[in-house]
């Protein structure tokens, strides 16, 4: 089983590319977009590095306390999660139990992992149609969060949203391409 | 349906799911999900997301990412080997030194980096081969690096322990200390094997080569002058210092355990500017893209996990198994037994932060109805999923050693990794003999609870 964890490096790999034009097309432009957002989140992760310094420093060298480091850098963390676990699903980086793919015949192997995206797919997409609803809520009512520096909360239910469909879409690729690819992938 | 049948059936719907092949994190969303559908009103599956949201939206758990990142600046750049290096040229006239050296730079690069795999391949890539080239046996040479790995998520930062913080809603800078003593007790447990294990197998090289056989590399002597010694130290002393003005900043009371993750990658990445001239986009890209990768999944396993717990909680399954439990009125070592078997059934499976979060709710409240102290239970149950990270058939850093020395039989690997799970198991005894090792330190910094 793999933990997902960055044990061999594969700079520069892509994720599969499916047989069909038209998915190998939506594929592609997917994979610019994530690589896009990929890029977004590594200059958050540092921004959010700073913030956290930066709030050490003011409070103690200049004893001006922060209030807002916290949830600035929770919503700049959300933003990486949920903008990168697309990309991640792109070369299939979420890691499950793959007990069963050495014990089970080709074919029936094949329905399994076919099942499997489709599931995962099915739930992914609810997960971002509720996280749409929740942001139109928190957009129209104006909801903030009950600090005192008080955010909106679209800010990260709109990231959470768009990175869920954007998960959804690639799930959708992937369910296609297993359908539609001439050669069963391993 | 009473709780303990939806219970079972709420555990073995995620059986059947997570072995389906699943990635874990839409496993767990799945059965949440779907027994939120057809068990729970049909209301809350309208919150799912906002559950989601605030239970992640912690900026302790969210300080994982910049853990990782500090971990992977450091563990991408060659301060690993230095370290190595560094430490071999000081203790290489102690008999079994080179085994001793591997160990304490696996346990330096373990409090850098927090992450196991992370201390195996840095620290490894270089300890394997030159422990072979020193006659050691592949098997031995492999083990000591495994196990010294899994001193990652014992010693503090550790992103399991952070978890386990959250999930037992204990305090991370106390669980933290605790992690300290147990660490200093795998670190002297696995030296003292090194040299014990380094000596038998060099007075066999000595009795062959006495027989008219081949000599061994054992035998040879190694040298280092002062100079070469005193020149590997300015390598290593930025890292050093770091470890501990991180520590100092975070017990010191200048940052919060999050505002530590923050300043602790920054001046990770200052550090390797500085000493490597990593510094470039091009440099720094294979790390953020490294770290962005472990975290997402990590993170998204985290937060489909606590909307699992929060189902288990909501239709009292939880509080039905704990009860179950507690019913059964075992003795309090009995409990605590079955409870670490299941532990390490689970770590054949699962990575420790699914085993933390799915368990925590059904295993504390009897631990803590027992008399636990779930400070010292934390670290407890750390040791016990270290050793899932090296026993058979899934251990995580087996896989990492096979990477980097990939003529290595797996077998020998497994075989020369045996002694330090039975090592493993004897410091979880003397834990339970003697909390203090772990207890005694938090208490007297931070106060007795």
């Amino acid at each position: 089983m793999s933990h997902g964890f960055d044990l061999q490096p594969q700079a520069g790999a892509g994720p599969a590319v499916p047989d069909n034009a038209a998915l190998a097309a939506v594929s592609a432009l997917l994979d610019k977009l994530n690589r896009a957002l990929v890029k977004l989140s590594m200059l958050a992760l540092i921004m959010t590095a700073l913030v956290l310094t930066y709030s050490v420093v003011s409070r103690y060298f200049f004893s001006a306390p922060t209030d807002w480091q916290d949830e600035a850098s929770v919503f700049m963390l959300v933003g990486v999660t949920f903008f990168c676990t697309a990309s991640v699903q792109s070369y299939r980086g979420h890691i499950g139990i793959e007990a069963l793919a050495s014990l089970l015949p080709r074919r029936v192997n094949a329905v399994r992992l076919f099942f499997v995206d489709l599931v995962s797919l099915l739930f992914c997409a609810f997960f971002a149609w509720k996280s749409w609803t929740l942001f139109y809520e928190a957009w129209s009512e104006g909801q903030t969060t009950s600090s005192t520096f008080a955010p909106p909360l679209w800010i990260p239910y709109s990231m959470m949203a768009a990175g869920m469909s954007l998960l959804a879409i690639q799930l959708l690729v992937q369910t296609l391409a297993r359908a539609t690819n001439k050669k069963e992938a391993s | 349906m009473n709780e303990l049948t939806l219970g079972a059936l709420y555990g073995a719907a995620t059986l059947v799911v997570m072995f389906s092949g699943m990635p874990i994190a839409f496993a767990l969303g799945v059965v949440a999900t779907s027994f939120m559908y057809f068990f729970m009103p049909a209301s809350s599956l309208d919150t799912i997301t906002q559950n989601v949201y605030e239970e992640m939206a912690s900026i302790t758990l969210l300080s994982i990412p910049l853990f990782i990142l500090k971990g992977a600046a450091i563990g991408k750049s060659p301060a690993g080997k230095d370290l190595y290096s560094a430490i071999h040229t000081w203790l290489h006239k102690i008999p079994g030194g080179l085994g001793i050296a591997n160990v304490f730079a696996c346990a330096l690069f373990a409090a850098m980096a927090g992450s196991s795999p992370a201390t195996c391949s840095a620290i490894g890539a270089a300890g394997i081969p030159e422990m072979r080239r020193r006659g050691y046996s592949p098997g031995f040479a492999a083990g000591i690096i495994a196990a010294g790995g899994t001193l990652g998520i014992l010693l503090p930062p550790s992103i399991t322990m952070i978890l386990y913080a959250v999930a037992a809603e204990q305090s991370l800078g106390r669980l933290f200390l605790a992690g300290i003593g147990p660490g200093i007790l795998l670190v002297a447990l696995f030296a003292g094997y090194a040299v014990y294990r380094a000596r038998k197998e060099y007075r066999l090289a000595l009795a062959i080569y006495e027989g008219g056989g081949e000599k061994s590399p054992y035998l040879e002597d190694e040298h280092f002058t002062l100079r070469q010694k005193v020149e590997m130290l300015p390598r290593v002393l930025p890292f050093i210092i770091l470890l501990i003005g991180v520590m100092v900043a975070l017990y010191g009371g200048l940052a919060t355990p999050s505002e530590t993750a923050g300043l602790g990658a920054l001046l990770a990445l200052v550090l390797i500017a500085i000493v490597y001239g990593v510094w470039r986009p091009k440099d720094l890209s294979p790390i953020l893209s490294a770290t962005i990768k472990e975290s997402t999944m990590l993170l998204l396993i985290i937060g489909m996990s606590l909307l699992y717990s929060y189902v288990m909680s909501y239709l009292h399954i939880s509080q039905a198994a704990a009860n179950w439990v507690v019913g059964m009125h075992l003795s309090k070592w009995l409990l605590l037994a079955v409870i670490l078997l299941m532990v390490i059934v689970f770590g054949f499976f699962l990575p420790p932060v699914s085993i933390i979060l799915m368990t925590a709710p059904i295993i504390l409240p009897p631990l803590k109805a027992a008399g636990f102290d779930l400070i010292w239970f934390g670290i407890v149950m750390t040791v016990v999923m270290e050793m899932g990270l090296i026993h058979p058939p899934v251990g995580l850093n087996l896989f990492v050693i096979k990477n980097i020395a990939p003529d290595i039989p797996l077998k020998d690997v497994i075989w020369g990794v045996v002694p330090f799970v039975l090592l493993m198991f004897f410091a979880v005894l003397l834990l339970c003999v003697f909390p203090g090792i772990s207890t005694l330190l938090p208490d007297l910094i931070m106060g007795v609870k």
